[in-house]
């Protein structure tokens, strides 16, 4: 079964990057652009990976998390989150809102293809 | 006694200053002799640091080599020596063989090598405290925070599509020229983020000293050397109508008298300096320029420059015996501390005041030693633990990163009104030098004393194993 992958991300030529990369990586793709779509996108369609950009307009990306942890329809599902910021209190928040990995921005191609294969594959070790 | 007190308190330079001097001048070692009126194996013994030279004998060598007394046995060698033992402790020259024990040679041979050594040392320092600055701003500033967040999204887009079309070669033509362009957009994107960013820091330049009005009434003390002359003669003149209050046995009595004093009578010169010089830009920044000259006024009518600076060196800057001597709160002694003159052989010393919050009310810093204004600033100040021991002065002995080592004392008061029932809000007031001068005072520090490792903030701290950092280094 192909796993179908939301990338939550407004920036749209990181999104082509991400759509061509997981992808090619096997993975069916469908891409939202503002926090609030996404949310709904995410409900809507229970993708098996959500990757979800931190500064989304509309809501953003810890608010989604937050929401979506507080549903039991999505309470566990993978979400590996991606920010320009490298803080540790930014990450920190990710993970205690409870996302499974957290990536900085700029990242390598093959990380991030291989932080999502483990998430489909239900491992976030 | 260790090496470190031996050169730091020992007058060896002196016989090498003599014998450097004469030889500049082309005296001969018999001649100066003559003209001081000692024999000239006497002097030889001198020359080389083996007998001590003092009182008339001293006077008159000065006189013969044309210098002052100050110039010839001047503190500021002895300064320089402390600051060169500081410097030869410091962790990045570990390893290097620096000849610690021949301080003072290279002082009395090598003045200048000596002096740009010290300069050199301060250069770093201020670059530290500029940086923690920097460090601060980055933090805080939203244009830059927005700034730096663009560019790193920028430089992940141009990352990326790079890897795309290295990694894949099986891509289709418009897809790949589709990754060029990415590459092409976002690279003159970050080109302009960058620019904008430089033309931002540059626009910063000379104001990145100058932040926050904490920062321009510190300007303006700097630019004073912690001393206003005017406010001085003015505060020893009304001073005068304090004396008949002098037996008062409340302390807070004679204080609020010496603030009524001021306010009746020293505002015109308070509004005059707070003008002088363009250190105070902001309309927050004269307001609090006010506040910290009128306390430096009251300190200028309380504690007289002329009575206060002999007896603080008899005491060794003991804080609360001279609020006792002086009847003042002890505060008062630690703000009048710093306007003692290095030049009149007092240490340099530093001023913080806080609040239970640990935000700096009132900062009257030490050269060389960065404390952030509104970042994480270190927890591990004394400044920020002496509430818990209210009134008691509590010294601290403190080696930062780079190596250099200051003695802090706190001492927290209750502010404001109080009573049974009611809330106690402490200020806390802290003293800060050098652990060299420290050893003038009586809070210098015995071999035996804990010294703890403390930081300007987290951000310019490399210490890895910290279990109280709550942000990343800067730099790792």
């Amino acid at each position: 079964m192909v796993k179908r992958v939301l990338v939550a991300e407004d920036e749209p030529n990181i999104v082509e990057s991400l759509t061509f990369l997981l992808e090619r990586a096997g993975f069916e793709v469908s891409v939202e652009m503002d926090g609030r779509q996404a949310l709904e996108a995410v409900i809507r369609d229970t993708p098996h990976v959500l990757v979800l950009d931190v500064m989304l307009p509309e809501l953003d990306g810890y608010e989604i998390l937050r929401r979506l942890r507080a549903d039991r329809a999505t309470r566990s599902m993978p979400v590996l989150m991606l920010t320009a910021k490298s803080q540790r209190e930014d990450r920190e928040t990710a993970m205690d809102g409870g996302a499974d990995l957290f990536m900085t921005k700029p990242f390598s191609n093959a990380d991030i293809v291989a932080a999502v294969r483990r998430l489909a594959a239900g491992r976030a070790e | 006694m260790s090496e470190l007190g031996k050169s730091g308190q020992s007058g060896s330079i002196l016989g090498t200053r003599i014998r450097q001097r004469r030889r500049e001048l082309g005296i001969r070692q018999s001649d100066l002799a003559g003209r001081i009126g000692i024999s000239a194996s006497y002097l030889n013994l001198i020359e080389w640091n083996k007998r001590k030279v003092a009182g008339s004998v001293l006077r008159r060598t000065a006189d013969a080599l044309d210098l002052t007394l100050e110039e010839l046995d001047g503190a500021a060698e002895r300064r320089l020596a402390g600051t060169l033992i500081e410097i030869a402790h410091l962790p990045s020259l570990s390893g290097s063989g620096v000849e610690e024990g021949r301080i003072d040679e290279l002082i009395g041979r090598f003045p200048g090598w000596a002096r740009g050594i010290d300069a050199l040392a301060r250069a770093e320092q201020d670059a530290t405290a500029r940086a923690a600055i920097l460090s601060d701003r980055l933090s805080n500033d939203p244009f830059l925070g927005e700034a730096i967040h663009r560019m790193l999204t920028r430089i992940a887009a141009v990352r990326s599509a790079a890897e795309i079309l290295t990694d894949y070669s099986d891509i289709p033509p418009d897809r790949r020229d589709r990754f060029m362009g990415i590459i092409n957009e976002e690279s003159r994107a970050l080109s302009d983020a960058g620019e904008a960013l430089v033309t931002y820091l540059d626009k910063a330049e000379d104001t990145d000293r100058v932040m926050t009005p904490l920062d321009e009434v510190e300007a303006l003390f700097e630019a004073h050397g912690n001393r206003f002359d005017a406010i001085e003669k003015a505060g020893g003149e009304v001073g005068g109508r304090l004396a008949d209050s002098l037996t008062d046995s409340l302390p807070l009595s004679r204080a609020q008298r010496a603030r009524t004093l001021v306010e009746r009578h020293m505002k015109g010169v308070i509004e005059r300096v707070a003008g002088v010089g363009d250190a105070i830009r902001t309309a927050p920044g004269r307001h609090r320029a006010r506040r910290a000259l009128t306390d430096y006024a009251l300190g200028a009518v309380l504690l007289p420059m002329g009575l206060f600076a002999p007896r603080a060196k008899d005491l060794k800057y003991d804080v609360e015996a001279l609020a006792d001597l002086f009847s003042v709160e002890v505060e008062t002694v630690c703000h009048r501390l710093t306007a003692l003159s290095p030049e009149g052989g007092h240490p340099r010393f530093g001023y913080y005041r806080a609040n239970a919050a640990g935000t700096i009310i009132e900062m009257l810093g030490l050269s060389g030693l960065a404390l952030p204004r509104y970042a994480a600033a270190c927890p591990l100040w004394v400044l920020y633990r002496a509430q818990q021991s209210p009134e008691a002065v509590i010294r601290q002995c403190a080696v930062f990163p780079s190596g250099a080592r200051y003695v802090f004392i706190a001492r927290a008061r209750s502010a404001g009104p109080t009573g049974f029932g009611r809330p106690r809000h402490y200020l806390t007031d802290m003293v800060a030098m050098t652990e060299t001068e420290s050893r003038r005072t009586v809070y210098g520090p015995d071999p035996s004393a804990r010294v703890d490792e403390v930081g300007p903030s987290c951000r310019l701290c490399p210490r890895a194993s910290c279990i109280h950092r709550v942000e990343d280094p800067l730099l790792d």
